[in-house]
């Protein structure tokens, strides 16, 4: 037996082939033409499409969301507002004077201090 | 299979037609999306992009209730209420409802606005608040819409009113402090720039997106006490409604600290209803823009600068004649007569003598003449030093400097600065002789009178800095203590009763003549009081003036009384520790 200089270039993995190891090769039973492959990279084209119309419209309904929830702040800074003026009219001092306890509060005849 | 185009076969001219199509395809393309890109983002830019402006709120107005804060002037969301009377369908309906929610703030005859079928545009109703609108709103009527309008409210009426000032119709602040603070209250509007939808709700899509928030005006605090203010101003209108007072006007303020505590002027008016006003002299705040001459209260700063020149003492004597010559042809006389003889500077300032007064102004001189060099002192204690003749800086809107003629004028003579002695032949706002007096009696400090205390901010109140002096040794600690003493003994000598007992209260009357084309006028005299009071040291100054068109007002008489009803209360409200 005489060893013999292959010429040609061979993978490692052929020449593990050639040594006989445990090896597979999968060979698809499916064959796929020409028309197969067009129609599957359409149908990635429009899924990819797809995701990206649903990231976009996702974005614009959380500016809806944020616009409800800032018509939302303004309803209630308004709501606030009222409260405060109200607050402001009722503790006014004219409003105080014609109160039934200031009705009620008497001058003391005398004041003293303490000396700290 | 080979295909050949034969030469001018039809096949060959359709690709010729064609190529020559596209070309022109490319071309025109070329056009519009290389040569015409920038024009074309603009057109879409302003199909898509939208700009809003947001409002900055304008700064609320704070006063001060002791030590706390408490809302002078508020911002209020209000509705102008409008129609198209073409698209209202129920005319009845809408009649009904604004007469019934909105009865107070509806047009006359607002019904008949509505069957001007030619105008699309009309205004029902203004100053309909939001839950009026709400209910306006509840009804679903056709035709009816709604304008947002932002207004200032205020809560205590007309209190304060010269001091605040307004804000006018086109939103520019006027008089007092809205006037002065105007940017400051009215911040700085933001900007939103952003892709709209056809709702124009701004969506984040797009890469020119601009968001620059409004910068809301400061809320400022003001030192203006609402109680003390308040008792000022219902002093100052019974002491008016007493004397028959046409104008009158009063102030107090910390002399440690040159905060104004009250300012009052009446005839008032409330600065919510502005646009009522009929006399739009009802606007100023005559303590700052109405100089005049002050009259006999200026004698402490006369007193004051002789005895810080050390060319008397109010121990000191000269002899009273009740006239006084100036030069060669103009006498001085005394209003108070038969205080005469050999007396002591502090009987003159007790019976307010104006020869005690001139007999100073010559002793700065060469004692018997108001020299040149006692009208430079006089000029530097009144004007450089205790700052008459000068704005003050206090932060409201219309301050008048008034007059004060320099020794190097033509008009400050001799006979100007002997009168001047005894506040007549100048001109000076109420709040400048109440700062400068401030210092006479507070060690000689001068202070800028100021009405503001400091800022509400979103982290609380946030109280200014102590008020760094503006001068120090305006005058001694001495003469200002010789001064302290004067004008409580010339006051406790006549008036000392209606004061509270064991506090120390002091005072000058003023009783000045009004100047006229050619003179003064002999049926008209302003009445004025300036004074102080506290324990230990003085804690206020209040000053009161009473004037009206061919009326005579007295110091003493019309004005003091409404000082002393001021001060005997203020001794309770700042809980002054009697004299100890």
């Amino acid at each position: 037996m005489s060893n013999s200089q292959n010429t040609y270039y061979a993978s490692r993995r052929q020449q593990n082939w050639s040594r006989n190891q445990n090896t597979t090769r999968f060979v698809s039973a499916v064959k796929l033409g020409p028309v197969a492959h067009t129609v599957l990279v359409a149908l990635m084209i429009t899924v990819l499409g797809l995701i990206y119309l649903t990231q976009a419209t996702r974005a614009t309904s959380y500016d809806y969301e944020s616009q409800k929830i800032d018509s939302q702040i303004a309803e209630l800074t308004d709501q606030k507002n009222d409260l405060n003026i109200e607050n402001a009219r009722l503790t006014a001092l004219e409003t105080v004077k014609k109160s039934s306890v200031a009705a009620n509060l008497t001058t003391p005849v005398s004041t003293e201090y303490v000396q700290q | 299979m080979n295909l050949e185009l034969l030469k001018g076969s039809r096949s060959r001219i359709l690709a010729a037609v064609v190529l020559g199509i596209m070309a022109v395809f490319v071309i025109r393309l070329f056009y519009l999306q290389v040569i015409q890109h920038d024009h074309y983002v603009g057109l879409a830019k302003e199909e898509q992009e939208n700009r809003f402006v947001i409002p900055a709120s304008r700064g609320l107005i704070y006063a001060k209730s002791g030590d706390d804060p408490v809302q002078l002037v508020l911002n209020e969301t209000v509705y102008m209420v409008f129609a198209d009377p073409v698209t209202v369908d129920d005319k009845a309906k809408v009649v009904d409802t604004l007469r019934k929610v909105a009865g107070g703030n509806v047009r006359t005859d607002f019904d008949k606005l509505l069957d001007n079928k030619k105008s699309r545009y009309q205004i029902l109703a203004t100053k309909v608040t939001r839950v009026q609108a709400d209910k306006i709103k509840a009804e679903g009527l056709h035709g009816i819409g709604f304008q947002e309008v932002s207004q200032r409210v205020y809560p205590e009426g007309s209190l304060a009113g010269q001091i605040l000032g307004f804000v006018n119709t086109t939103g520019e602040g006027s008089y007092g402090l809205e006037g002065y603070m105007d940017k400051d209250l009215k911040g700085k509007d933001g900007l939103l720039q952003a892709v709209t939808d056809v709702s124009n709700v701004p969506l984040t899509i797009g890469n020119n997106n601009i968001r620059t928030p409004a910068q809301d005006g400061a809320n400022i605090v003001l030192s203006i006490d609402r109680n003390v203010q308040s008792k000022v101003e219902a002093a100052l209108a019974a002491g008016m409604e007493r004397t028959g007072a046409p104008q009158g006007s009063a102030m107090a303020m910390d002399p440690r600290t040159g905060k104004i505590l009250a300012m009052a002027n009446l005839p008032t008016y409330s600065p919510g209803e502005y646009n009522k006003v009929e006399d739009v002299a009802h606007f100023n705040n005559n303590v700052i823009s109405d100089p005049y001459e002050p009259g006999s209260s200026l004698k402490t700063y006369t007193l004051a600068t002789g005895i810080d020149k050390n060319v008397v003492k109010t121990s000191d004597t000269f002899n009273n004649t009740d006239s006084i010559k100036i030069g060669d042809n103009y006498i001085v006389g005394n209003a108070t007569k038969g205080q005469t003889g050999i007396i002591t500077f502090q009987r003159a300032l007790t019976w307010s003598l104006n020869t005690g007064f001139v007999t100073i102004a010559q002793r700065l001189g060469d004692g018997n003449s108001v020299t040149r060099s006692a009208r430079d002192a006089m000029y530097e204690y009144f004007h450089d030093r205790l700052r008459l003749g000068q704005l003050t800086g206090v932060e409201l809107a219309n301050e008048a400097a008034g007059t004060i003629y320099s020794p190097e004028d033509e008009q400050g003579n001799a006979v100007r600065y002997a009168t001047m002695s005894f506040g007549q032949g100048l001109n000076t706002s109420m709040l400048q002789v109440a700062a400068g007096f401030s210092a006479l009696i507070n060690g000689g400090t001068y202070y800028k009178p100021t009405v503001i205390d400091g800022y509400m901010t979103t982290e609380g109140y946030k109280q200014n800095p102590v008020n760094a002096p503006v001068a120090t040794n305006v005058v001694s600690k001495s003469t200002s203590d010789q001064i302290l003493t004067a004008t409580h003994d010339a006051r406790a000598s006549s008036f000392g009763h209606l004061d509270k007992p064991g506090y120390y209260i002091g005072g000058k009357t003023g009783t000045s003549q009004v100047g006229v084309a050619g003179g003064y006028s002999d049926t008209e005299t302003i009445g004025s009081y300036l004074g102080y009071g506290g324990g230990n040291e003085a804690e206020y100054v209040i000053m009161v003036r009473l004037s009206g068109k061919d009326k005579q007002f007295q110091g003493a008489r019309d004005a003091l009384p409404i000082f002393t009803d001021i001060s005997n209360w203020m001794l309770d409200y700042l809980k002054v520790h009697p004299k100890g």
